[in-house]
């Protein structure tokens, strides 16, 4: 349900299963097919949807690619390294990350570097985030044993996990200059200080029928107060919200509707709203995108309702395939607290805004 | 010369194309064979009555039927306003327009057109306007074919441009919109109908400045099924002067519209609209909402200006802006947020309408490009970008997308394309013969050197035997003969010198004919080589090789074979 604000929708000329925001102007897009060049975008937003607020006249509303590349590998994975012009990738070969440049006076983006992955792991690919400061370093594993910190510029390592555990990676997230936050396919959730040798605070492991089920997560920056700031989202629809102070006791927990599991739960993907309070996003089960209020909850783990749900990629959908599109990756415009980015299988590119109805907040 | 546009941004000289690029003092008929016209956009055809009738051109000009039909309408509105309404002296007349327009050839889609005996040319359709064509351009195997402005995607009264796989040396295309990604043409036309709603619901009046016979017939038939099906009652009108010769123009070639176009115009006009009057002057002046469609499209003088300075004052009035301004329009300066304009007497327009923009012009973007690329199969790209921005990105994709070069020169920059244009050549049977019978058999892979006369006449090219081509041309034939002398240390006889250069030629080359003549001398196929006593000295031997012009090849081979001297007999 729910009711449009604005709604623009593009083609871009490949699918992306990446939206990585350049400041605040801009989002890299990549493409992620196999055996053949998939071009990497950096493409500049329309300028009427990337001001604050709709002073005076605009007239863009379309993309403008500003940078491109082009990479022999699949894309999965793109992280800009804040206050630098550069950008790591990951994909498909698993055994390297791709260091890019994107320089001013060209539009073409630079190959600079790679980074060697120690373990190879056949179709497993490592998940990248940025510890960004003076020497930046780069955050990968597809595996918990295989999770290190890579100086971006020397390629030391500068940390290492040292554990043997093989439990696959789902999501990584850097959360500030010491610590990062794990997410294992399996459901076991970790908070670490790179400070120290390899001791994370994490929940006590899968639980009944975890096998079955595919999770993700991401920590959200709280606006004010305290309260769950973690959320995972598992490939059944079961969404949870916990405490990083308790990891093993979800505060809440709902189920989204969702009629079957996700053809694809490596696409799965959940987002805290940057401007809003307890608001999320889910994408990856459908062709659809949800927005969940968590606060209207019972959080008792029954079936919950979105506050709005995008259905453009269906809906705008041209050809007609068997195949439904699938929402690839969506992402929150930085400071348009309701204004969405979501990208599908079809190579379509949609930005969005919804009409809140909630009581005033 | 491809197009001859006016640049709308400038009022001075800088409107006009630089001409001196073609010649500097030269007559420009002599360095023309013809001038092509892509479709009637200003900025493609506004210079051609100054090109042809001010600067001087008598040549052809080449352009499609529409295109004739509506270039001298434009060309002519342009005129009045630039002289009438701005008062600028150094403007070609109605005359020149009538004049120009008398040099202009009109062709067909997919008509070959020869210019001269050796100029060809073909138009195909472009979508983008009425009457666009991208044109091949043709010297026998050698072609560029020239987009002018296309779009690849159909519209609501177009179709989408299509070329064959003529594969020409070069495409030369625009990449204007090349780095952009568009957003959906659904979602554009909601929001235009959304706003143009909004504002007549409220009572506003909705101006829609708009180039008389381009996107306008789009947004009327936008509007009309809008109205329609919405069963407004508000009136629009479409400005006079224009729109009986627009809508009569689309009428006359529907041809050259969409299929969708042209499957319901059997029941119905699909440019006779129900709910869209005549504009007059007086209307502007009337109570209540309306939309009003007027020219020129970027309010820089005529009607939608006059229209703007009435309805500007007003807060539920609204104005559309359906395409690109120039710098320096009413129309740009607006769009840039501008609320308080100077107009003429130092007048201040202060605007309070609310102020948009919704573009429907139909360009190719990097998709469209790549699309007509892989239609046409070029050998090379050539970007003409209007801004002159790096495309770095696109001129990679493309070569490595099709393995074709990619340029983009800028302004009077000098693009040279190497080509090898193929030249066929009939060979003479008897020659060919001749060649076979040398006895060996001809390799593959390997060049053969054969000799012959390449007669060429009437552009067609014989390769016959030097005896066939002497007597064609009634001469009688000579024989060259070279001698050369070869100095060998070899006290015997001349006899037995023979006898080595026999052995050892004999083990060397064997893949010719060599033979011991009984008189001593030897011979490689039809060399001659015959041994000596040197006249001073008896030590040394003079072997006298002699060939004809024929075996130049051989012969050098075998003299540089003997100097290095012959091997040690063996007893």
């Amino acid at each position: 349900g729910g009711e449009y604000q604005d709604f623009h929708a593009f083609d871009l000329s490949e699918a992306t299963r990446v939206l990585e925001w350049i400041d605040d102007k801009g989002v890299c897009v990549a493409g992620y097919e196999s055996l053949k060049k998939n071009e990497i975008l950096h493409l500049l937003l329309p300028l009427r949807l990337s001001v604050k607020e709709n002073q005076g006249l605009f007239p863009e509303r379309d993309f403008k690619v500003r940078h491109g590349g082009f990479s022999d590998t699949s894309v999965f994975d793109l992280k800009h390294v804040l206050d630098t012009r550069l950008l790591v990738t990951s994909g498909l070969p698993g055994c390297h990350l791709h260091v890019w440049q994107v320089t001013e006076d060209s539009d073409v983006i630079q190959a600079v570097s790679t980074i060697a992955v120690q373990e190879e792991e056949g179709s497993l690919w490592p998940r990248v985030a940025i510890f960004s400061s003076m020497a930046p370093g780069v955050l990968h594993g597809a595996r918990l044993r295989g999770l290190k910190v890579v100086d971006l510029e020397t390629q030391k390592t500068t940390y290492s996990s040292g554990v043997g555990d093989s439990e696959e990676l789902s999501s990584l997230q850097v959360l500030d200059a010491d610590t990062f936050a794990f997410c294992c396919a399996s459901g076991r959730l970790g908070l670490v200080d790179i400070r120290q040798k390899w001791a994370p605070s994490e929940n006590a492991g899968p639980g009944p029928g975890a096998a079955a089920r595919r999770w993700c997560a991401e920590v959200g920056g709280r606006r004010r107060g305290p309260g769950p700031s973690i959320a995972s989202l598992g490939s059944d629809g079961q969404l949870c919200l916990l405490d990083p102070r308790d990891l093993c006791h979800p505060v809440s927990s709902g189920r989204c509707p969702v009629s079957a599991p996700s053809p694809a739960p490596e696409l799965l993907r959940v987002t805290w709203a940057p401007g809003l309070d307890d608001c999320l996003a889910v994408s990856g089960f459908d062709g659809t995108v949800q927005v969940y209020d968590a606060t209207s909850w019972d959080g008792t783990g029954g079936q919950v309702e979105p506050v709005f749900t995008h259905r453009g990629h269906i809906f705008l959908e041209d050809n007609q395939t068997d195949t439904a599109p699938l929402v690839t990756t969506h992402t929150w415009h930085p400071h348009k607290p309701r204004t969405l980015l979501s990208a599908a299988s079809d190579a379509s590119l949609h930005v969005w805004d919804w009409v809140d109805h909630r009581a005033a907040c | 010369m491809l197009d001859c546009g006016m640049h709308m941004g400038f009022n001075d000289d800088r409107r006009f194309p630089d001409f001196s690029y073609i010649t500097r003092n030269g007559r420009l008929t002599d360095f023309l064979d013809c001038v092509i016209i892509s479709h009637f956009h200003l900025d493609h055809c506004g210079a051609l009555p100054y090109f042809s009738e001010m600067v001087g051109y008598d040549g052809p000009i080449y352009m499609t039927h529409p295109t004739q039909a509506i270039c001298p309408i434009l060309l002519e509105d342009y005129r009045k306003i630039a002289v009438d309404k701005k008062g600028e002296a150094n403007f070609f007349t109605s005359q020149m327009i009538k004049d120009c327009m008398k040099k202009v050839v009109a062709v067909h889609l997919h008509q070959t057109v020869q210019v001269d005996d050796e100029l060809e040319i073909k138009a195909y359709y472009a979508g983008h306007v009425l009457g666009a064509a991208m044109f091949q351009i043709k010297v026998g195997s050698e072609s560029v074919v020239y987009t002018g402005d296309y779009n690849m995607t159909p519209d609501r009264h177009l179709g989408a441009a299509w070329i064959d796989k003529c594969r020409p040396n070069l495409l030369i295309t625009e990449s204007t919109y090349a780095t952009t990604i568009r957003d959906s043409k659904r979602c554009r036309e909601r929001d235009f109908l959304k706003k143009v709603h909004e504002a007549v619901e409220r009572g506003g009046k909705v101006l829609i400045p708009v180039f008389a016979l381009g996107r306008a017939q789009e947004l009327c038939i936008l509007l009309e099924t809008f109205w329609e099906r919405m069963n407004l009652k508000a009136p629009i009108y479409f400005s006079t002067g224009l729109t009986e010769k627009a809508n009569h123009y689309y009428k006359l070639f529907i041809t050259w519209t969409n299929q969708k176009i042209r499957k319901t115009f059997v029941q119905r006009n699909m440019f006779e609209f129900k709910h869209i009057k005549a504009f007059d002057r007086a209307f502007a002046d009337n109570p209540g909402p309306m939309v009003v469609f007027a020219t020129p499209g970027m309010l820089h003088a005529g009607q939608s200006l006059q229209i703007f300075r009435k309805w500007a004052g007003n807060e539920k009035n609204m104005v559309i802006m359906p395409g690109y301004c120039v710098q320096g329009t009413v129309g740009h300066k607006i769009l840039s947020g501008q609320r308080k304009l100077e107009m003429e007497g130092r007048q201040v327009l202060e605007v309070k309408m609310q102020v948009e923009y919704m573009s429907f012009s139909a360009h190719a973007d990097a998709k469209g490009i790549m699309q007509l690329v892989g239609q046409a199969e070029p050998e090379s790209v050539l970007l003409v970008h209007g801004e002159a921005k790096k495309m770095e990105f696109l001129k990679q994709k493309i070569e490595q997308e099709f393995r074709v070069s990619c340029y983009m020169p800028a302004n009077g920059e000098t693009v040279t394309l190497p080509t090898s244009p193929s030249i066929p050549v009939g060979i003479s049977l008897g020659l060919l013969k001749r060649e076979m019978a040398q006895g060996l058999l001809p390799d593959a892979k390997k060049p053969r050197l054969l000799h012959g006369t390449l007669i060429m006449k009437d552009s067609n090219f014989r390769l016959v035997s030097s005896e066939q081509a002497l007597k064609e041309l009634g001469l009688a034939e000579h024989q060259l003969r070279f001698t050369c002398r070869v100095h060998l240390h070899d006290p015997r006889k001349e006899q037995e010198t023979a006898m080595r250069v026999y052995s050892h030629l004999k083990s060397v080359l064997k893949e010719h004919c060599v033979q011991h003549l009984p008189d001593g001398s030897v011979t490689v196929e039809s060399i001659l080589i015959q041994a000596a006593a040197h006249s001073e000295d008896p030590g040394t031997k003079v072997l006298l090789v002699s060939w004809t012009y024929q075996d130049e090849e051989l012969g050098s081979h075998l003299t540089s074979l003997l100097k290095k001297g012959l091997p040690q007999a063996t007893s």
